[in-house]
């Protein structure tokens, strides 16, 4: 049965929209990331308005990523304390890049800047994953210490002051770097039109070093407040979010996260990476690939936009 | 005396004469609002009509044009640099439709002369801009917006879409694809006679949104603030119900 989105003004099929929420939802909670990344090229592919596509996005990925929170708190794997402390550079973060996205839009290079991001960010950080995963996997398979977490290391974040003690993630570092890792991820989010768990969680095990159990949780808490922030941002400022469409992916997506919870905490750490990398380059090379090719049409047409 | 008869009923004649040969038209479109509603995908109207005091079908043509509302476009080109495609240059039009559609009864280049089929819209190849902001010609971005549009269903033009039921009645049926802007269209049909426009006639037609559809709409345009709020609200509520659900399942 076809369904009418009244601010994307157009038809789909709700079968298909309720498939993508479902098994990018499904993605987010085996990996404990927004899903966004996947989603919004997902829905433009469809035919979705590229604006509509990511405002409606993010409202999505915070019915995802509250409910994905909802199941870390009871298990007890969310720092509470790290979340709240990164979501203040991240909110700060985020107002600043929806400013600088709107430059970008005026310059008309919008687009290329989100592929160009895209491909750099998600290249670097799957890249870095899927070395270190692999290198981990060898070293056990041949018997030799497991390259991970190590409790007595010292490294240059111990020496930044206003130190703070979280519980959760059995750290006792300064609030410097957090908040800068909030407030980054915040600009590149507003202007890639994501959550940016995705670039958060390879800085939090591998710089803060945070124990992975608690990461995706805590991961989850900032983005749940950077989107539900940039939906409330997107309805006022470009009317872009269509509560139907929004709607249908959530129901599809908090149905499929909890299948991903429930099969990420079969799989290892090391898997999980290791996947989650091969996941991000290849949205990364066909992204590039968009970038390099030439296209059917050397012009693009936009109805009704500036 | 039958001399002078014979004038009169010449100037009668005269006076009758071409108002008898005056070919008109009348029109007529099946519907005159196009309602959206939410299980909205697409609809097919019908414009029909018929000819009065017919002459000689020969030299006779029927173009019917179904026109959206007017329309801002941004057109861009993308250019190569350094391997990479990137956006360069672009092109704004204002005052192209949003959607335009036009059947004939022949192809267009055979009813008029082209000056004829610029002086009246007439044709994909004829549509020009009011207004547009570029740095070189407007022709290649025009004729993007063109190629783009026709590819999404809203741009359509026929040579052989007028149907003729008999000698003088017409129909054509119009697709009205589920992407359609909102607004305002107009009908219009045009008689042409060896070439030249004889008669036209143009009926004003709604497209909107009705109903829930229409409630969102407004909700979204006019308190977009409480919109998102509602929309962040239901996005928690469904994850929280769902976390809750999943928990007693398990």
């Amino acid at each position: 049965m076809e369904i009418y989105l009244p601010i994307a003004e157009m038809s789909v099929h709700w079968l298909v929209i309720l498939g993508m929420g479902f098994g990018v939802g499904f993605l987010s909670g085996m990996f404990g990331i927004g899903g966004g990344f996947l989603l919004t090229p997902l829905l433009i592919f469809y035919g979705i308005p590229p604006g509509v596509a990511v405002a409606t996005t993010a409202s999505q990925v915070s019915a995802v990523t509250f409910s994905g929170v909802v199941t870390h708190w009871r298990r007890r794997t969310l720092d509470l304390k790290m979340g709240a402390v990164m979501l203040s550079g991240g909110l700060t973060g985020t107002a600043l890049g929806v400013y600088l996205f709107s430059v970008l839009r005026r310059m008309g290079q919008s687009e290329f800047s989100v592929s160009a991001s895209y491909v750099i960010l998600l290249g670097i950080v799957g890249g870095l994953m899927l070395n270190e995963s692999l290198r981990t996997l060898r070293a056990m398979r041949t018997g030799q210490p497991a390259f991970g977490r190590k409790p007595g290391q010292h490294n240059w974040i111990h020496g930044l002051p206003f130190k703070m003690r979280f519980r959760e993630s059995r750290l006792y570092i300064s609030a410097i770097p957090p908040v800068v890792l909030g407030f980054v991820v915040g600009i590149l989010s507003a202007i890639m039109g994501v959550g940016g768990a995705f670039m958060m969680v390879p800085v939090m095990i591998y710089v803060l070093r945070m124990p992975t159990n608690v990461v995706v949780g805590t991961s989850l808490f900032q983005v749940l407040f950077v989107t539900a922030t940039a939906t409330i941002l997107h309805a006022v400022d470009n009317y872009t979010v269509d509560i139907v469409m929004a709607m249908f992916l959530i129901l599809g997506g908090v149905a499929g996260v909890q299948y991903g919870v429930r099969v990420g905490t079969k799989l290892r750490g090391e898997q999980l990476r290791l996947l989650l990398a091969l996941l991000v380059l290849a949205v990364a090379a066909r992204l590039f690939v968009e970038m390099v090719a030439t296209p059917a049409d050397l012009y693009t047409v936009a109805v009704g936009t500036p | 005396m039958k001399r002078r008869l014979l004038l009169a009923a010449a100037a009668a004649l005269l006076a009758t004469l071409p108002a008898a040969a005056d070919e008109d038209l009348v029109s007529g479109v099946s519907q005159d609002v196009v309602e959206i509603t939410s299980n909205y995908t697409g609809t097919d109207l019908t414009v029909f009509g018929d000819v009065e005091q017919p002459e000689d079908a020969a030299g006779r043509d029927i173009v019917v044009v179904v026109r959206g509302p007017d329309a801002r476009i941004t057109v861009r080109r993308k250019d190569r640099f350094a391997g990479i495609w990137i956006n360069n240059a672009r092109a704004q039009l204002i005052g192209m439709p949003s959607y335009y559609f036009l059947a004939s009864t022949r192809p267009l280049e055979d009813i008029a002369a082209p000056d004829t089929l610029r002086r009246y819209d007439l044709g994909l190849d004829n549509l020009r801009p009011e207004r547009a902001l570029s740095d070189g010609s407007i022709d290649p971005y025009v004729r993007a917006m063109v190629r783009a549009l026709g590819k999404r269903g809203l741009y359509v033009q026929s040579g052989t879409a007028v149907e003729m039921l008999s000698a003088t009645l017409f129909r054509v049926r119009v697709p009205v694809p589920a992407t359609v802007p909102r607004g305002s269209y107009n009908v219009q049909v045009y008689l042409f006679r060896d070439g030249n426009v004889v008669s036209a006639q143009s009926t004003p037609l709604f497209v909107d949104q009705t109903g829930f559809d229409r409630r969102l709409y407004t909700f979204a345009h006019r308190w977009p603030f409480s919109y998102g709020v509602s929309t962040v609200l239901m996005a928690l509520l469904f994850g929280w119900a769902s976390s809750f659900l999943f928990r007693r399942k398990a």
